[in-house]
């Protein structure tokens, strides 16, 4: 007789809880819903998002200090020595910048989002943006490059650089070489004396 | 020519063929789908023949049952990956010598019945008459038959229970 | 219209078939897109999202855009499967979810086939569909569309036994297997529907009220399990099967299969809704009665008819989005130590209640 009664107690729960269910996802049709349209509605971005990078190469010393900190060696730097003729200005933080940088690319491709390099920079210039919708069909694409130097730009900067190295050299060996001439004149002097 | 006359050619056409479908096909899964459409042909020729109520029993049972119940017979008793599901004809000669004693017998009382023709009216609906029918003239044999499938019913399921003791 | 196209083509039974099958396919296709689109959003809005919104007004033709994708899409055959079966499947599924419309009274004014023996047809051709489901299954030549195509045939073949015990209930009070006449049956106001009793006053009437719900619940649950839909959609169940007997189909065949399950859906709801809740007729009067207007009458029938089917089919998706989906042998338990032995004390009762 119990097994009966347990019988129709299960029916009735079967279909009451169903009813309750029922209840509930009918009260979910009037909950307002959370969703958020994203092309045309975004999601605000929290202050200190880690997203895109950016450099701001007015401020860039070209210390390399980024690119020994990435992981994932992202980031390639090459600088050239100005000339003690040209004034590169100060940072907004008041250090002298003593380098053209020829090259600064990260290649987002490679990046990991990490924010290890922001961290050495001197000068605070690169940092972390909330761009985060920079997606490309091709990987090379997502090779940024920072440097405000075109390439004949920099291959100018360095051919003057090795314009006047060359003649700092010239300049060394003619006076290395008049000093070497020098002794082996005196030389005999001193033995002399 | 009518259109009732057409309807009927259709029915008797997909009847035949696929019956002939049914006896020639090397892959029993084909004849057994071909038995449904047969099956199919024979409900619109009683449908046609205003025996409304016997072509959807007979698309009930047959279709719906007793095909699907083959079918599933076919299929779990084969291996589905090693497609062996054929079947081949022996016996030629026999079968053919007995084919063609029942088709006489059944051309001879096709040919010497006295056949009464109705003239063509909507027919009525049969379902009332087979149900007082059934319930009085041949309540005997209705309530055999219901206890035949009772005791085929209690027999599959002895059978199907007998491992587990 | 009748008299119009028996005119045009010059035979009454062709004239008869077209009237009969064009309005229904011309309603069917629109119907199915809306009811999908309506299945997003009623999903959507039961976990409190939003569903489609770019494509139109709150993303109304997304199904459209859907047909279009579906029609560009290309057809694959898998290269072990059965080409002929394959092929013939889909049809035969959308054929017979498609043949069950042919008796379903939607108004006074427009039914396909009168025959008399209409709740009867659609049991029947329904098994054309597991004849369809089971040839997709086993032609797909996947042991997920053949394991899918097992469960809903098990499944289906079940379910049928509590339908019929069911129906056959309603038919011993109406004496009729003729949908229309069990519409008719149910005229004038709303107490008039089976579910409230039926149309006779009396000590019956309220004697089946509580039957006549059981009634009601054993044919809703059981004809929910027969369109293999969630909570009883283990033939598809998309964690385990991935698609279930349609996993291979492609294009226009998976459309079709989609298409037969939503009209399969509007015809169950349909067979509820006139069974138990009047079929097209209104539960407060008609305008057309207040105003004299007769020929509004059938257009208000047929508004309460797709209002009626709509609202279960709306009940179908509300199910859905409530309840997990059951496991294959909780399955059979419901139906057969559950919904079978109530179906049939269910149908002792009834059949006791109406010699009274």
């Amino acid at each position: 007789m119990s097994g009966l009664k347990q019988y129709f107690k299960d029916s009735w729960e079967g279909i009451w809880t169903v009813l309750v269910g029922m209840k509930i996802t009918f009260k979910h049709l009037f909950v307002p819903n959370v969703t958020i349209q994203y092309p045309s509605v975004r999601v605000p971005m929290p202050e200190r998002v880690r997203n895109r990078l950016y450099v701001n190469m007015d401020d860039c010393i070209g210390c390399d200090q980024c690119s020994r900190a990435c992981p994932v060696s992202c980031i390639s730097i090459d600088t050239v020595k100005s000339l003690p003729s040209e004034d590169l200005g100060v940072t907004s933080n008041g250090k002298k910048k003593a380098l053209w940088v020829t090259k600064f690319d990260i290649d987002f491709a490679k990046c990991c989002y990490c924010q290890l390099c922001v961290f050495p920079c001197p000068t605070e210039c690169i940092y972390m943006t909330d761009v985060y919708e920079f997606s490309e069909y091709e990987r090379g694409k997502l090779l940024y490059n920072f440097s405000t130097l075109t390439p004949e730009q920099a291959a100018e900067k360095k051919a003057n650089l090795e314009k006047f190295n060359a003649e700092k050299e010239a300049l060394k060996a003619a006076a290395a070489a008049e000093a070497a001439a020098k002794p082996k004149i005196e030389k005999p002097q001193d033995k002399t004396e | 020519m009518n259109l009732y006359d057409l309807i009927f050619y259709l029915f008797a056409a997909v009847t035949l063929l696929s019956a002939a479908v049914v006896v020639s096909s090397k892959n029993i899964i084909y004849s057994a789908f071909s038995l449904v459409l047969t099956f199919f042909g024979v409900a619109g020729l009683y449908i046609l023949l205003g025996a409304d109520f016997i072509g959807v029993v007979q698309i009930l049972v047959y279709v719906g049952g007793i095909m699907i119940l083959l079918l599933f017979g076919v299929m779990l008793t084969n291996k589905i990956t090693s497609v062996d599901i054929r079947t081949g004809t022996v016996n030629v000669l026999p079968s053919a010598i007995a084919i063609g004693v029942f088709m006489g017998l059944v051309t001879s009382i096709m040919i010497w019945t006295k056949w009464v023709s109705l003239p063509t009216e909507t027919p009525l609906t049969t379902t009332n008459e087979l149900g007082k029918l059934l319930i009085t003239e041949y309540v005997l044999i209705f309530e055999l038959l219901a206890i035949l499938l009772l005791v085929a019913l209690i027999g599959a399921a002895s059978i199907a229970r007998r491992d587990k003791e | 219209m009748y008299e119009f196209l028996t005119n045009l083509i010059g035979n009454e039974v062709l004239a008869w078939i077209i009237i009969a099958a064009l309005p229904l396919f011309v309603v069917i296709l629109p119907y199915a897109l809306v009811a999908i689109w309506l299945e997003r959003k009623v999903s959507a809005h039961m976990q409190d999202r939003l569903g489609p919104m770019i494509t139109g007004w709150h993303g109304w033709l997304q199904s459209f855009a859907d047909v279009l994708k579906l029609l560009q899409k290309e057809d694959l055959v898998p290269a072990e499967a059965d080409k002929k079966l394959f092929n013939i499947a889909p049809a035969l599924v959308f054929t017979a979810s498609y043949a069950a419309f042919a008796v379903i009274p939607f108004s006074s004014g427009f039914i396909g086939s009168g025959a008399e023996i209409g709740i009867f047809f659609i049991l029947a051709v329904s098994s054309f569909a597991v004849a369809g489901i089971l040839m997709g299954g086993w032609a797909s030549n996947n042991k997920y569309s053949l394991i899918g195509a097992m469960r809903a045939v098990a499944q289906i073949i079940s379910y049928e036994i509590p339908t019929a015990l069911v129906v056959l209930s309603m038919v011993m009070i109406t004496g009729t297997l003729s949908l229309e006449k069990i519409s008719a049956m149910q005229t004038g106001y709303f107490w008039n529907w089976f579910i409230f009793g039926g149309p006779e006053w009396g000590l019956t009437k309220f004697l089946l009220i509580p039957f006549m719900l059981v009634g009601f619940l054993i044919l809703y649950m059981s004809t929910l399990a027969e369109v293999n839909r969630t909570p009883f959609d283990i033939p598809e169940a998309e964690s385990e099967l991935v698609g279930g007997y349609h996993t291979e189909y492609s294009g226009m065949k998976f459309a079709m299969f989609f298409l037969a399950e939503y009209a399969n859906m509007f015809a169950v709801s349909a067979i509820v809704s006139i069974i138990f809740f009047g079929g097209y007729q209104s539960p407060v009067g008609y305008l057309g009665d207040l105003f004299g207007v007769s020929w509004l009458i059938p257009f208000e029938q047929l508004f309460w008819f797709v209002a009626k089917g709509l609202f279960f089919v709306f009940v179908q998706m509300w199910l859905r989005w409530t309840l997990p989906r059951l496991r294959v042998d909780q399955l059979m338990n419901l139906c057969w130590k559950y919904l079978i032995p109530y179906s049939i004390a269910n149908l002792i009762i009834i059949g006791l209640i109406s010699l009274i």
